[in-house]
């Protein structure tokens, strides 16, 4: 069974954005939600890096475990999805997320903000694959289709990938013996306890 | 002569086009690492405890790529809040048990004599009331948000669950405005008599008169409702200060911050529920007579006497109570 | 008992008071966070349903 992974080659990323861009189109997110984001360190002076990033659908998810109303599930790709029927808005997941992925439509007024949206891997949610509804409240199901996100598909130097942890891991790794370089996966330690040695 | 010009054009093309095939294959021992002075994420990580960059978007918020505090926030809420929260509730619960059971009802030994003084006016109960019954909203929807996933979740399923804890969020967050108000007006009413002073030490020393026979003098609150009142004021503001901050999230503080606001809000809000059971132990089942004081405003003289006697003198003398010697006991009728 | 129920009503009075209040001025993150840079008109409601 695969693994569904992330992992952001931070030494390709050219911070162009169409990461964010085609995730924003794929599922018509609104202004004000953020689901995949660039984030530059030291942005202008020399040792710039950029990295690309979104829910990394983490093993044994913080976000799941202070849900007060256990709206969580992860799927047996271990993709980590959410129910915004049950959610109550209260912005736990929030404080959890060492990554900062959930998004909330309002801000101010703890509670009042709506229902909690994030990445969901291009996976949709628990309505039924492919369907209106699913669409509505999480975005397209690419997943159900066969396909992988469509973030890492359009990254436009390949630094981003998206798949079977296993696979993609055996990339870096090849990548890095063959330019003779590499930062690591970034994030990969917090969220699957595992690094890739390089 | 033709033939060794011909012998040197032959070598020194050979020659170059070997150079040329050379030079284009890639020469592994000399790789450029163009990111060597980048940084790393380890690095980032043990130094700061966080990575944070540069984002176009907007909500600054997002330029935080990784705060690993986040697990060790999880593990607090998770784990520890619900021991130090379980412990103290439930330990309150069972000493305030056995203390009714050996103890009983502190009884009225002089018996009820039939007169009453006034102990609190209408406006000081209205203001006690309006705290308490939001208190009690606040600690059972509070309660909830910690315990109700695997007290309660499993018991109704998961979208009974969620209404009820959507409309218990809102309570919580709505009547902490009332709550507040509350607090801030029994702080103002009450200050001047809740100073502490040497008939409190006094007071505790002889244990309150908590077991035994014996009632230490006391002004019109004495040390135990002191301590009660400091604890409503000081925990009460404590969980107001960082249930606002929690409430609007980030207008104060990063995700740091909101993670202490909520460290703190819990703490503070699960010891006020153990002394609060405390308090309502004390005011109801636990002495004979003192729910008068809340509940009509006026004291039977006898209970007054026994418990607050430098106050009942206090009010005799301004001439707000019956004046009388040493009190007889009535038939009730 | 006067006191008591006087004592409700407020808290009640407040509670629903301060939900208007607090409705009214709360934003959607498409306004909150519109720049001078960004013309956002508007942004649907797709995963955010009609009240976001």
């Amino acid at each position: 069974m695969a693994r569904m992974k992330f992992l952001c080659d931070a030494d390709r990323c050219i911070e162009c954005n169409a990461c964010v861009t085609a995730c924003k189109n794929e599922h018509e997110v609104p202004w004000g939600i953020n689901r995949r984001r660039v984030v530059t360190i030291n942005d202008g002076k020399p040792g710039e890096r950029s990295v690309s990033m979104a829910c990394m659908h983490c093993t044994d998810a913080p976000c799941a475990a202070v849900c007060p109303v256990n709206c969580f599930y992860t799927t047996a790709d271990g993709v980590v999805l959410h129910s915004k029927d049950l959610c109550i808005g209260c912005g736990y997941c929030f404080y959890a997320c060492p990554f900062g992925a959930p998004q909330y439509p309002k801000v101010g007024n703890f509670g009042s903000r709506g229902k909690m949206d994030k990445c969901t891997f291009c996976a949709g949610g628990p309505e039924a694959d492919g369907s209106r509804e699913e669409y509505e409240k999480y975005g397209a199901n690419r997943l159900a289709e066969g396909k992988l996100p469509l973030c890492a598909e359009m990254c436009s130097t390949k630094s981003l990938l998206a798949g079977d942890g296993e696979i993609i891991a055996q990339i870096y790794k090849e990548r890095v013996m063959k330019r003779g370089y590499g930062s690591g996966a970034w994030g990969w330690k917090t969220a699957y306890r595992e690094t890739i040695e390089s | 002569m033709a033939s060794l010009g011909r012998f040197i054009r032959l070598t020194v093309g050979a020659c170059a086009f070997l150079l040329v095939i050379a030079a284009s294959v890639p020469c592994n021992a000399q790789q450029v690492n163009p990111t060597a002075s980048s940084v790393k994420e380890q690095q980032l990580l043990q130094e700061l405890n966080r990575i944070q960059g540069r984002v176009s978007i907007p909500d600054q918020r997002s330029g935080v790529l990784e705060q690993p505090a986040g697990r060790d926030w999880r593990e607090f809420r998770n784990v520890t809040l619900r021991w130090i929260g379980g412990i103290t509730i439930i330990g309150m619960i069972a000493v305030l048990v056995i203390f009714y059971l050996t103890r009983g009802m502190v009884r009225l030994e002089s018996g009820r004599s039939g007169r009453t003084i006034v102990r609190f006016s209408a406006f000081e109960r209205f203001v006690h009331w309006m705290t308490a019954t939001c208190f009690i909203v606040l600690a059972i929807s509070g309660l909830n948000i910690t315990f109700g996933r695997p007290l309660l979740l499993p018991l109704v399923g998961f979208e009974a669950f969620s209404e009820w804890s959507q409309w218990a969020k809102y309570a919580h967050n709505y009547l902490s405005f009332p709550f507040t108000i509350g607090v801030a007006l029994i702080f103002l009413m009450w200050i001047a008599g809740n100073i502490p002073n040497k008939v409190d030490v006094d007071w505790l020393k002889r244990g309150g008169g908590i077991v035994g026979h014996d009632h230490p003098p006391a002004y019109r609150f004495n040390a135990g409702q002191k301590a009660i009142y400091w604890i409503v004021v000081i925990g009460g503001g404590a969980v107001a200060v960082t249930g606002y901050e929690l409430m609007f999230p980030f207008y104060l503080s990063g995700i740091e911050g909101m993670q202490l606001a909520q460290i703190v809000h819990s703490i503070v809000a699960v010891l006020f529920i153990a002394a609060m059971l405390g308090h309502i132990y004390i005011g109801t089942i636990g002495m004979e007579g003192a729910f008068d004081a809340m509940g009509t405003g006026d004291v039977d003289l006898n209970w007054a006497k026994e418990h607050h006697s430098l106050w009942v003198e206090e009010e005799q003398a301004k001439g707000h109570a019956p004046s009388g010697g040493t009190s007889r006991p009535v038939a009730a009728e | 008992m006067k006191a008591f129920v006087a004592a409700l009503l407020f808290a009640a009075i407040a509670a629903v008071g301060m939900s208007i209040l607090l409705n009214i001025i709360q934003e959607p993150s498409s306004v909150a966070f519109t720049t001078s840079g960004a013309r956002v008109g508007d942004p649907g409601n797709n995963l955010v349903g009609p009240n976001g």
